[in-house]
C-alpha cells in the first residue's frame, strides 16, 4: 500500500515524512475524501482502511499506522472499543476521533478510552490534516465542544467524591477557554504562559482523564473480588 | 396515563368518600334507634314478628352496607334500589305492625322512626338533587299509604294527622337535598379539579413534543442534512462528467441510504424532558448557531441548562445580536459560543477569531456604533445580570454575560 514511503515507522512524521493514516469509517465515500485530503497535503498516506470496528482492530496490527481517523458510529465493534484495543495493543498509536455533532458523549467515552484528539466531520481538509499532524506529535487536539464535555466530566467527578484528583486551577482555566473557542496560542497570550506549557496543561487533563477510567475499572475489579472475598 | 388518574384521588373525591361514610354512620345510629325505641315501647306490636322481622332486615342490610367495603358497591343503582324497597317497606308495614289508628299520635313512636332518612341521605349522596326528590316521592307514597293500611281513611285524617304526614314527607326532601346539594358540588369541583389536571397535563405533552421537534430538527440538522446536501453537490458534479463513474454514482446511492438508517434511527429517540416553565438554554443558543449560515458557529454547553423561559429568549436575544456583530463587523473564520452555570450565575460568552478592536464605550458612543452594544447590555442589565468585552486588534473579540438565575435572589458575588 505504501510504495512512496521507505522509512521506519517509528519515526512517522517526526521528521517530515508523510505520516502513516489509517482511516476508519463506514462510508466508502468519506474514506476516498480523506485519502485525497491527506496524499493530497502531502502530511499523510493512508496505509490502510477499515469499515467497521473489527475490521479495524484487525488492519492496525497489519498496517502499523501512526495515527488512526476513527469514526465512532461503526457496524459491529464500535470506535470507542476499536479505539479502545488497539491504543492496549500499541501505545504509540495516536487516534483522532472524527464525528458529526450531537454524538459528544460517545466522543469522551473514546476520549477516556485513549483517543488523543477530536475534529468534527464538518470541518475543513486543512483542519483534518493538521489534526493529523499534531495529534501525530502527540498533543491532545480538543474542539471547544469536546472541553466543555471534559470540564463537565470533572465537575461531575469531584462533586460525587471531593478526594479525588481533579483539575488544577490552572488545568481548569485553561480547559475553560477551549470550551470557550479560544486556541492554544491564544491561551498562552492571555495567560502569560508559553504555548508548550499550555499544551502540557491540556496534555495532563487528558491523561487525568483517562487515569480516572482505570480508577474506575480498579474500584470496579476490588469491589467485585471484594463481594466474592471471604467465604 | 389513565392508571396515573385512577390512582390520583382529587380533594373533592375524597369529601365524596366522607359523605358516604357520614351517610353510613348515620344509618347506625338511626338503627339503634329504631330497635331502642321498639323495644322500650310499652304498646304491643299488632305483628310482633312482622315487626322484628322487618327491624331485623333493616340491621342485616346495615350491616352488609358496611361490610362491603368498597364505596362503588355502595352507590349501584342496584343496592340503592334495595335501600330505597327495604325503607319504604319499614315505613309501609308500620302500619300493619301497630295497633289501629295508632300510627300517628298514639302511645307508641313511629315504628320506622329515622332509618328512612338515611335511604333519602344515600339516594341524595348519589343521584343529586333528583335522586333526593325520587326517593321523598316514594318514601312518601308508603308514609301516605301506611295510614290507609292503619285503618285511617284518607277523608278522616285531621289537620294535626295531614300536617304530621306532610312533615314526614318534608322530612325526607330535606335530608335528600342537603346531600344532593352537597354531592352536586363536590362532582362540580371534581370535574373543575379534573380540567385543570387535564390540561397541565396537555400542556406539558404540548412543550415535550416541541422539545423533540427541536432537538430532533437539531440532529436532523447535523448529520442528514450535510449528507442530503454533499449528495446533491456530487450528484449534479456526476450529471456534468462524462463519462459517469459507476462506481461513484454507488458511493451516492450507499450514502443515501446510511442518511435514510440514521434518519429511522433519529425518529425512535426519546426526548429530553423539560422541567415545568423551564428552557434549556444550551437549545436555544444551538438554535441561533444553526441560523448563522455565513460562518461555523459551535456551542458548548455545561449540560442543557434549564433556567426560566424569560431569561433563556432574553439571553439568546443577546447572544444573537453578539453574533450579528460578528458576522457583520468582526472579519472572523469562525465563532464559539460557551455557556455554563455555577452557583447560580448563568455564563455565555461569544467568542470569535476575527480582528478584534481597541474597545471604548465612549469612542463607539461618538461614532455612532454603541446603539448595538447597548441594546445588549440593556437586555442583560434589565436582568439584574452584566456584559464585558475582552478584545484588542488582531486579537478577536469575546462578548461574556453574566446573568443571575433568578433576579429576584440574585446571590452577591
Amino acid at each position: 500500500v505504501s510504495e512512496a514511503r521507505s522509512t521506519d515507522p517509528d519515526e512517522g512524521g517526526t521528521r517530515g515524512e508523510p505520516i502513516r493514516v489509517m482511516v476508519v469509517d463506514d462510508h466508502e465515500v468519506w474514506r476516498h475524501g480523506i485519502r485525497a485530503d491527506l496524499e493530497g497535503s502531502g502530511v499523510g498516506v493512508v496505509v490502510a482502511e477499515a469499515a467497521d470496528g473489527g475490521e479495524a482492530i484487525e488492519a492496525a496490527r497489519e498496517a502499523m499506522p501512526d495515527v488512526v481517523l476513527m469514526d465512532l458510529q461503526l457496524p459491529t465493534v464500535s470506535g470507542t472499543e476499536a479505539t479502545r484495543q488497539i491504543v492496549e495493543e500499541s501505545p504509540h498509536v495516536r487516534v483522532l476521533v472524527l464525528s458529526v455533532s450531537g454524538e459528544e458523549a460517545d466522543v469522551l467515552e473514546a476520549m477516556k478510552a485513549g483517543a488523543t484528539g477530536y475534529l468534527l466531520k464538518s470541518s475543513t481538509a486543512g483542519e483534518v490534516t493538521d489534526g493529523v499532524r499534531r495529534v501525530a506529535l502527540g498533543e491532545p487536539v480538543f474542539t471547544p465542544s469536546l472541553a466543555g464535555l471534559v470540564l463537565q466530566e470533572f465537575r461531575r467527578l469531584s462533586s460525587r467524591d471531593p478526594s479525588e484528583p481533579g483539575l488544577t486551577a490552572r488545568e481548569n482555566e485553561v480547559l475553560r477557554l477551549v470550551a470557550k473557542g479560544y486556541v492554544y496560542r491564544e491561551i498562552a497570550e492571555r495567560l502569560f504562559i508559553s504555548v508548550k506549557t499550555v499544551q502540557n496543561h491540556v496534555q495532563n487533563i487528558l491523561s487525568k482523564l483517562q487515569l480516572h477510567r482505570r480508577y474506575e475499572l480498579m474500584r470496579y475489579a476490588i469491589q467485585k473480588g471484594l463481594d466474592r472475598g471471604p467465604e | 396515563m389513565h392508571e396515573g388518574r385512577q390512582a390520583f384521588e382529587s380533594e373533592p373525591e375524597r369529601a365524596r368518600r366522607t359523605l358516604s361514610g357520614g351517610v353510613l354512620l348515620f344509618r347506625w345510629v338511626s338503627f339503634v334507634w329504631m330497635a331502642l325505641l321498639n323495644l322500650a315501647s310499652t304498646e304491643p306490636f299488632r305483628r310482633p314478628l312482622l315487626a322484628w322481622a322487618g327491624i331485623g332486615a333493616a340491621g342485616l342490610w346495615t350491616a352488609w352496607l358496611t361490610s362491603s367495603r368498597s364505596r362503588r358497591r355502595r352507590d349501584r343503582p342496584v343496592t340503592l334500589a334495595v335501600d330505597l324497597a327495604l325503607s319504604a317497606t319499614l315505613v309501609l308495614i308500620s302500619g300493619l305492625v301497630v295497633q289501629p289508628d295508632q300510627v300517628i299520635g298514639g302511645p307508641r313512636l313511629f315504628y320506622a322512626t329515622a332509618y328512612p332518612l338515611s335511604t333519602a341521605l344515600a339516594w341524595g349522596s348519589a343521584y343529586g338533587l333528583a335522586g333526593a326528590l325520587e326517593s321523598a316521592v316514594v318514601l312518601g307514597a308508603a308514609l301516605a299509604l301506611s295510614r290507609a293500611v292503619n285503618g285511617i281513611s284518607p277523608a278522616s285524617l285531621d289537620r294535626g294527622q295531614i300536617l304530621s304526614l306532610v312533615n314526614g314527607i318534608v322530612n325526607y326532601l330535606l335530608a335528600g337535598g342537603v346531600a344532593g346539594v352537597v354531592s352536586r358540588h363536590l362532582d362540580r369541583s371534581a370535574v373543575q379539579l379534573r380540567a385543570a389536571v387535564d390540561d397541565s397535563i396537555r400542556s406539558r405533552e404540548r412543550a415535550a413534543r416541541l422539545d423533540q421537534h427541536r432537538s430532533m430538527a437539531r440532529a436532523i440538522h447535523d448529520s442528514v442534512l450535510q449528507a442530503l446536501a454533499f449528495i446533491s453537490k456530487r450528484g449534479s458534479e456526476l450529471a456534468s462528467a462524462s463519462p459517469v463513474d459507476p462506481a461513484q454514482v454507488a458511493d451516492l446511492a450507499e450514502l443515501a441510504g446510511r442518511e435514510e438508517r440514521e434518519l429511522r434511527a433519529l425518529i425512535l429517540r426519546e426526548p429530553e424532558d423539560a422541567p415545568a416553565g423551564a428552557a434549556s438554554l444550551r437549545a436555544a443558543l444551538e438554535a441561533l448557531a444553526r441560523a448563522v449560515a455565513r460562518l461555523p458557529v459551535t456551542v458548548s454547553s455545561m449540560g442543557p441548562i434549564w433556567v426560566p423561559a424569560r431569561l433563556a429568549e432574553t439571553v439568546a436575544a443577546a447572544v444573537g445580536q453578539a453574533l450579528d456583530n460578528v458576522v457583520e463587523h468582526a472579519g472572523a473564520t469562525r465563532a464559539a459560543v460557551f455557556a455554563d452555570v455555577q452557583d447560580g450565575w448563568v455564563e455565555v460568552s461569544v467568542r470569535d477569531d476575527g480582528e478584534g478592536f481597541t474597545y471604548s464605550e465612549d469612542r463607539l458612543r461618538l461614532e455612532g456604533k454603541a446603539g448595538m452594544l447597548e441594546s445588549m447590555k440593556g437586555r442583560i442589565e434589565d436582568l439584574g445580570g452584566r456584559m464585558r468585552v475582552h478584545t484588542a486588534p488582531g486579537a478577536g473579540t469575546e462578548v461574556e454575560f453574566r446573568v443571575p438565575v433568578r433576579p429576584e435572589e440574585a446571590p452577591r458575588e
